[in-house]
């Protein structure tokens, strides 16, 4: 194998700078190809990627084996938010097997191409949203062949991790997996016993007879089960919350062990025989590409091997983003890799429109933008006239900044391409798509794609992507033979990820005598491609006002925006609990008891739910007791869904600040109450993300911000991008769950989005100083 | 030029350049991977691990520093997972994305070395890792619990 390496590396170098030319096919000449869809190397313990089982499956998502160990597949991807055990729940409520015994493993995408659903996961049983037997109401419910515009009908359906929507969309199939498998475990041990399945049971992964007593164990029929056939799939029922035995317990995460010990195996640690390491740069002006580059400056570092130049990724593989193309080099080791690319002189060609943007500008544009027609998503009313009539007009307006997810791990993706195969070991939220990218980037069919799984060092919202994926598959299909495994630095992941898009927002209001609105209108601008413009104030204003207008304005900027952590929700929520607050203290009324009034006044489907989370948050905190001077409490609603009756989660939460003099803010307390729907699947898992996500919102309220500076994103590392740290995590968080009559719209975002408006308003209360653009470290927090 | 350190007990010798870092060593040389990288500019501390029981940075350590050495990662922390700290982090369910965890685990570990029962300012001042899933509040939970079974007799390092 070495010699074949040695072929390989000198015939990198003979290719350097032929960015179109593929490698021959020489190349691959006694490199062992793998043929089956096993990964090419051995399995390390922690690695999750697929497997082909020693046993047959009894389902695509269920394997057993004699030793009674139960594979689960999982088809979206771990990132933090335990889906890795929530999912593996959600088959084994319904499966009764051991949960002792559980092993997740991830699906496999290949598989998924090659084969199509089980027609029984194909429809949605029951009345939607608001029926607890039913399966709920997919976000994703439309079918798409390419996985982009609604759930696929491949064997897997949505292996997309996006939206908090992993319990929303897959629950019913997931269940109705487990219970497709019991059902055939059954039959199986009743045809052995030659009995009526009707008189056999089973819990725990033991079968019983029950008027012999005769028992047996899932393990030992599951050969026989995996070549029954289910007679009538069609009439598999699932399981209600009221039925629920597993689902609705606090189970610790199935991956946690592998986590403290550092066996878990991420993108990152992946290492195959021959392979070779790329760092890469990518142009900082996104739209920019490489002018030129001169390897020769380089050529002699140790280990370097080539250099090879990449285009601007094809938007059409992600999703439009525009990224910069750049250069990699390709050395023995990643070290060697990025010390001689640090060395290597490279120009850029840069769109000077691109370079001429900077955070001022762009601000300027949107705020200019606002006072555009812009598009109206909601108009109720005459909100001219009412302005006209008010007794008192409040206007305010907020901005937040581009901010990206800033995950520990840094994008990679290790790629072998050989002449009819592609294999992808990678952390990835979208396999399907990256599986479509490997296809149209190499020209080998979907069917020889094989994507190994990894668990992902943080995701927040980056499903979808790109650009990792795409850089280290055109890189490896210029070298087919050799793996390479492909690395971004820190710096790299900050100028190939997406952004949450810069926003700002004009929010006005016409008082009555009496302090509440007759009019509101609000109008918020971001970039034209940014997701998620209408969060929170779409179909119908969350706090009434019977003249209501909401329009969302827009520029459109060369900084790749996308899917951050929460989505529009976050940016929003600043903006209309911010105004609530402003609103309530402008006529002396109690914030709590003004957001409470003016929920009551709407005809949002859940608006009791809202009230009662306002409630419960307010009486956990001791709303209203006396505090110490220089501390302060705020309250705020969060809710995804509120507005049209289907999925939603609802909480709210009470923030206690103190501020010294000095102006240290330090978030003393976190109430917290949450609405948990028919129910949770693991609430332990619910708890861990609201915690997580209160100090991430702090992060965002206190520290966080990218500007842009001659087009490019001025911020790359943790030096000036802050990150929290545990000293600035509240001492005390209290959660309690109250019961509401819908399903949950997940939880993976969304919590938390208050903390933002509830430390400006506890600084406005300490300081009477009242700040609305984002990060509040810019601006003076003393006080005396 | 050959280097030779310790590593979780065993001895090796690597032949890498002097200015090295040694996480690099211990994730490609030694195939360790259970140290991180994330930052490189030893802000982050992902790749926290212990150089005779000092907690380092060891992105931003080169590994002459090292020579002659011994070094402990996440992987010779026990040898079966059974650390206070570990078992600690195990029952309070703490890891999320859990990428930063084996630098966390480290420097709690060096924590509780130089602070057996430490108080919450010796905890901010000492566990400066980043976990951006924000796992505090269960971390400063598992230290109490690492640092209670520790004390009632538990294994330390």
């Amino acid at each position: 194998m070495s010699n074949d390496n040695r072929t390989g590396a000198i015939l990198s170098r003979r290719g350097l700078l032929l960015t179109g030319a593929a490698a021959t096919g020489a190349l691959v000449i006694g490199f062992w190809m793998p043929q089956r869809a096993q990964p090419p190397i051995a399995t390390p313990e922690g690695a999750a990627w697929a497997v082909e089982p020693a046993t047959d499956e009894v389902n695509a998502w269920v394997v057993v084996a004699p030793d009674e160990t139960v594979t689960v597949r999982i088809a979206q991807t771990e990132l933090g938010q335990g889906v890795w055990t929530s999912n593996a729940m959600m088959v084994c409520e319904e499966l009764q097997c051991d949960w002792s015994k559980v092993r997740p493993q991830y699906a496999s995408a290949n598989r998924d191409a090659k084969e199509m659903a089980p027609p029984w996961t194909l429809n949605v049983m029951g009345n939607g949203a608001n029926d607890p037997a039913g399966g709920g109401e997919p976000q994703f419910g439309t079918r798409d062949r390419t996985g982009l515009a609604g759930i696929p009908d491949s064997l897997y359906r949505r292996m997309r991790t996006n939206a908090a929507a992993s319990v929303k969309d897959g629950r019913y199939y997931l269940q109705l997996a487990g219970a497709e498998a019991r059902e055939r475990l059954l039959l199986a041990a009743a045809k052995t016993w030659n009995v009526p399945v009707e008189e056999v049971s089973s819990a725990n992964g033991i079968i019983t007879h029950g008027p012999s007593g005769r028992t047996t164990t899932y393990g030992k029929v599951a050969a026989l089960a995996a070549q029954t056939p289910h007679p009538n799939p069609a009439q598999i029922r699932i399981k209600p919350p009221s039925e629920w035995t597993l689902m609705g317990t606090e189970q610790k995460n199935l991956d946690v062990p592998s986590k403290v010990t550092g066996k878990a195996v991420y993108g990152i640690d992946v290492h195959l025989p021959g392979m070779k390491w790329a760092a890469v740069k990518s142009c900082p002006v996104y739209g920019g590409k490489v002018k030129a580059y001169d390897f020769e400056r380089i050529r002699s570092e140790p280990g370097v091997i080539s250099a090879i130049q990449f285009p601007i990724p094809d938007p059409v593989l992600i999703r439009g983003r525009i990224f910069g193309g750049g250069v990699a080099v390709i050395a023995d080791s990643w070290y060697q890799a990025k010390t001689a690319i640090e060395k290597m002189p490279i120009e850029w060609d840069v769109p000077p429109e691109n370079a001429a943007r900077n955070t001022a500008n762009i601000r300027a544009a949107l705020m200019v933008s606002l006072d555009q027609p812009g598009k109206v998503g909601v108009n109720v009313g005459d909100c001219d006239s009412a302005f006209r009539s008010g007794a008192r007009i409040i206007e305010a307006t907020y901005s937040v900044p581009y901010l990206p997810r800033a995950r520990m791990e840094p994008g990679n993706a290790t790629v072998l391409v050989t002449d009819d195969r592609v294999d992808i070991w990678i952390g990835d939220q979208s396999p399907q798509e990256t599986r479509r990218s490997a296809a149209m980037i190499t020209g080998i069919p979907e069917t020889n794609v094989y994507l190994h799984m990894c668990h992902l060092g943080g995701g927040y919202g980056r499903n979808g992507n790109g650009p990792q994926a795409e850089q280290a598959i055109y890189i490896a299909n210029l070298n087919r033979g050799t793996p390479i495994h492909l690395l971004w630095t820190r710096e790299e992941d900050f100028v190939n990820t997406t952004y949450r898009s810069i926003g700002v927002a004009k929010l006005r209001a016409a008082l009555d005598r009496d302090g509440w609105p007759i009019a509101m209108e609000v109008r918020t601008a971001t970039d034209e491609q940014a997701p998620g413009a209408t969060a929170g104030f779409d179909v119908a204003a969350r706090y009434f006002a019977p003249n209501y207008r909401f329009s969302t304005h827009s520029g459109r900027f060369h900084i790749p925006v996308g899917t951050r952590r929460g989505v529009g929700a976050p940016a929003q929520h600043f903006y209309r609990e911010s105004f609530m607050d402003e609103l309530a203290r402008a006529v002396g009324k109690d914030p709590y008891l003004y957001r409470r009034e003016l929920i009551s006044r709407t005809s949002l489907p859940y608006k009791a739910d809202m009230i009662e989370a306002l409630d419960i948050a307010a009486e956990m905190s001791g709303w209203g007791t006396p505090l110490p001077q220089g501390t302060a409490r705020a309250i705020g609603l969060e809710e995804r869904g509120a507005e049209d009756g289907g999925h939603a989660t609802i909480s709210a939460q009470v923030h206690t600040v103190a501020l010294s003099k000095q102006g240290k803010v330090r978030l003393m307390c976190v109430d917290v109450a949450h609405d948990e729907g028919f129910g949770l699947v693991n609430p332990l898992t619910v708890k861990k993300q609201i915690e997580g996500q209160i100090t991430w919102f702090y992060n965002d309220a206190m520290h966080q911000e990218c500007n842009v500076t001659e087009g490019r994103i001025a911020q790359s590392n943790f030096d000036t991008f802050s990150l929290s740290r545990i000293d600035e995590d509240p001492p005390e968080i209290n959660i309690r769950f109250f019961k509401t009559g819908h399903w949950l719209d997940g939880m993976g975002h969304d919590r938390g989005t208050s903390i933002p408006s509830g430390i400006a308003d506890a600084v406005f209360q300490i300081t009477g100083k009242r700040y609305r653009d984002l990060p509040l470290r810019n601006h003076d927090l003393t006080w005396s | 030029m050959a280097l030779e350190l310790t590593v979780n007990g065993v001895r090796h010798s690597v032949d890498v350049a002097p200015e090295t870092p040694l996480l690099w060593v211990v994730r490609d040389q030694l195939r360790l991977t259970g140290t991180k990288f994330s930052c490189g500019i030893a802000q982050c501390g992902a790749c926290t691990l212990h150089i005779d029981g000092r907690p380092v940075r060891s992105c931003s350590v080169p590994i002459s520093a090292a020579a002659g050495k011994s070094v402990t990662t996440i992987e010779g922390l026990s040898p079966d997972g059974t650390h206070p700290v570990q078992l600690a982090w195990m029952e309070l369910d703490v890891p999320q994305c859990g990428y930063c965890q084996s630098g966390m685990i480290m420097s709690v570990v060096a924590l509780l070395e130089r602070h057996p029962n430490p108080t919450d300012a010796e905890i901010d001042a000492e566990v400066t890792n980043a976990c951006r899933c924000s796992t505090y509040h269960r971390i400063r939970q598992a230290i109490r619990v690492a640092a209670a079974s520790i004390s009632a007799g538990g294994r330390t390092l």
